[in-house]
């Protein structure tokens, strides 16, 4: 059924009357990639307890026919499952009310297939959003569409991103009242970032503000811009060596959220380019950051550099999940951040103080962070760049302490963040680089190793007030897996070996698994059948980066298990390609 | 700064060889196509207008080093890894060809790309500083296939 827009703003103001973030009405639909506003990923339906995740079982199953990595989440808007598959990024919406979830209809668009080699990290997309009738979501090669959801009609369909600038659009746009969130990929390929606002209607261009540059493409007013530590005008040029900052790169393909209260909505930024530091001497803002936004003019209110000067690929796209937490005794309103970098931050997400940042897994290439200056405290032994030579064993690798990929969620029961992580290691081989328009900007090489414990990924509960894991699950292979989290205190999450699980929210102890198939990359979500009963939806279909592609998943490729992907050599005995959709439920 | 020097490198290579005159570059280059093309109609090759394509490098020490300069200072290897051993884009010297392994395929696949991304180079290369790309990848060893992996 199509909300009327008067419906829709009546929503959005009834969600501005409750108090406490992740707390919003839930209805059990799944409307956007987050699940909610706060990205908290946490559902309040209860059916699905940790006495009764044992007999959880398969229902149904759909393959995509797409061999890429399938990130993200399907939505579930009336009664209607939403699925995007990886490129050609075809949109299916299967009716959940009759038997067999058959679909309504798919539809095809037209991607330019160029896009493949211009995408870092395999052909992904990140999913949908929904609001006022319409499927909002990117195409791969730059584009964004928006389709009626009864229908299936395209409505419209804009190009937000340039291809020949190395600018793809895996990300999943966020809907925050008539204005539709999107930003590029491209850290690889010498871009210079960008968020856009585009009008629900009709997908027009309302505003774009940039991830670097002056204040004035960056859309700083001085009067309003109140960062917690930086102080000065133009920063994104200042903190810049020449016009480097031109193809600094600074993309946005992670996650967006947004507190209807504060009217502000956050981002995480990615890798300046190239990897190869020397060229870019500087602070490079607004690289590896968290930037608060106003929606209706993208006015910056605050901004926080996680990795100033950022030597490692430490991309901060990960998702920003928003919560009220009792700290000190009093109750703060933060954003909680899991970096590439291996912190974990805790802000304030009025001012942009970091009132904690802990290590949440193996850590070398900073002893800690300052709280007084927001600085890392850096190892000196761990910078990189073409003079340095091979620095060795630095951790995080690039891949992330954990991967903003992997979307983690918060309950408001147990106070606690189920986050997949990694350990990883890596060496950094920097080398000069030239800037190509439309070709990698990259100039590294960065070998990976399993890092301390031999064990190459976890899954954790974090306690984001005590700054320490309550519990964690080690898993044998890098855990690349969004999770959700249940009012029935049951979390659920993937492995790149094939394993879906659900675990107890407050012990961490596995209540059930089921070989879905493939790797999963995708974030898993839970919502309400027409019948009332509780489900739990999820992707397999392993991809999503070169190094999983590598480890001779893919049949086709007879490469095999080439260095540097050669770390997870035997993955392959447990996984290869193929997307499916998958539903599970009680008896 | 340094970042320009290395594009004059690229240049250099470029120039290091033969000028390119417009009459050796007809010789050079294949007539532009598309890519359903690549299918033969009962088994026909269409004429090529444009020459043969015919490699004029030998796989002499000079020529693959300046070749594999280029490759990398075109930023080939940010896609093809490293020695073209593959990354995301595909490894370049397993002797497993998409679009043909043949010296006048590589270069057709350099000069107008290929439709799943890889950039069409013959605007920015000289037909010469590509020849010495395909000459570059033709003399790399070919590993012997694996057809079966192990764990035990």
């Amino acid at each position: 059924m199509r909300l009327q827009s008067s419906t829709f703003l009546a929503a959005v103001l009834a969600v501005l009357a409750v108090p406490a973030v992740g707390q919003t009405p839930d209805d059990g639909q799944w409307t956007m990639p987050g699940k909610n506003f706060a990205a908290t990923r946490f559902s309040s339906l209860t059916s699905i307890t940790t006495a009764n995740a044992s007999t959880l079982h398969p229902l149904w199953s759909f393959s995509t026919g797409v061999l890429g990595g399938h990130e993200g989440q399907p939505l579930v808007v009336n009664n209607t499952m939403y699925v995007v598959t990886p490129f050609p990024d075809v949109l299916y919406a299967f009716d959940l009310t009759k038997d067999g979830y058959p679909l309504k209809w798919k539809y095809r668009p037209d991607v330019n297939p160029s896009a493949l080699g211009t995408a870092c990290c395999d052909a992904i997309n990140r999913g949908p959003a929904y609001a006022d009738g319409k499927i909002v979501y990117n195409l791969l090669d730059g584009h964004t569409v928006a389709v009626d959801a009864n229908t299936g009609k395209e409505l419209w369909k804009v190009q937000i991103a340039d291809l020949s600038e190395g600018e793809t659009t895996p990300m999943a746009p966020l809907i925050v009242r008539d204005l539709v969130f999107v930003g590029p990929s491209g850290g690889e390929f010498g871009i210079h970032g960008w968020l856009k606002a585009l009008d629900l209607a009709n997908g027009k261009v309302v505003w774009t503000a940039y991830n670097e540059g002056s204040d004035k493409d960056m859309l700083v007013d001085t009067s309003k811009f109140r960062p917690f530590y930086d102080h000065g005008k133009d920063l994104g040029l200042t903190s810049w060596t020449g016009d480097a900052w031109k193809r600094g790169g600074i993309p946005v393909w992670g996650w967006l959220s947004y507190d209807p209260d504060l009217d502000l909505l956050y981002y995480g930024t990615g890798n300046a380019g190239p990897y190869n530091p020397e060229q870019r001497p500087g602070d490079n803002k607004w690289a590896s950051s968290v930037l608060a936004r106003r929606p209706r003019d993208g006015a910056l209110i605050w901004a926080y550099q996680f990795t100033p000067h950022e030597n490692w690929d430490y991309d901060a796209n990960a998702e920003m999940i928003l919560a009220d937490l009792n700290i000190g005794g009093k109750l703060r309103h933060v954003l909680v951040h899991f970096d590439k970098n291996g912190f974990a931050y805790t802000i304030d997400r009025e001012t942009g103080e970091v009132l904690l940042a802990k290590a949440f897994t193996t850590v070398t290439w900073a002893k800690g962070i300052n709280l007084k200056t927001g600085r890392p405290t850096l190892d000196s032994a761990k910078l990189t760049g073409a003079s340095r030579g091979n620095v060795k064993d630095i951790c995080p690798s690039l891949e992330g302490g954990k991967s903003p990929v992997s979307a983690g969620s918060f309950s408001p029961h147990t106070e606690y963040f189920y986050v997949a992580t990694n350990n990883l290691c890596m060496d950094y081989e920097a080398s000069q680089v030239s800037h190509i328009a439309g070709t990698p900007y990259i100039g590294a090489n960065t070998p990976y190793h399993a890092g301390p414990g031999g064990y190459m990924g976890a899954f954790i509960a974090w306690d984001a007030v005590k700054g320490q894991p309550a519990w964690r699950i080690e898993e044998k292979y890098p855990v690349w897996s969004g999770s959700v989290t249940t009012a029935g205190d049951v979390v659920f999450y993937g492995t790149l070996d094939g394993w879906f699980k659900a675990a107890n929210a407050w012990t961490g102890q596995v209540l059930w698994k089921f070989k879905v198939g493939s790797g999963v990359v995708g974030c898993p979500i839970v919502y309400k059948g027409p019948d009332g009963k509780q489900y739990v939806a999820v992707y397999a279909g392993i991809g999503g980066d070169w190094f999983l592609l590598a480890g001779d998943v893919r049949s086709d490729d007879p490469a095999d298990v080439r260095p540097p992907a050669d770390f997870a050599r035997d993955l392959a005995r447990h996984t290869s390609q193929g997307g499916m959709v998958w539903i599970f439920g009680l008896p | 700064m340094d970042f320009r020097l290395a594009l004059i490198g690229v240049g250099g290579v470029a120039l290091a060889c033969k000028p390119v005159t417009p009459t050796s570059n007809a010789r050079y280059v294949p007539p532009v196509i598309s890519y359903p093309q690549h299918v033969n109609a009962a088994g026909i090759a269409p004429p090529t207008s444009g020459g043969t394509l015919t490699n004029p490098y030998q796989p002499d020490s000079a020529s693959v080093r300046e070749g594999g300069q280029t490759f990398t200072a075109m930023n080939c290897d940010g896609c093809h890894g490293g020695g073209a051993t593959g990354w995301v884009g595909p490894s370049l010297v397993d002797g497993r060809w998409r679009y043909g392994g043949e010296d006048g395929a590589v270069f057709t696949s350099i000069f107008y790309g290929r439709p799943r991304g890889m950039p069409a180079y013959g605007g920015t290369l000289s037909p010469a500083a590509i020849w010495k790309i395909v000459t570059y990848l033709r003399a790399q060893p070919v590993p012997s296939d694996v057809p079966t992996e192990r764990w035990q």
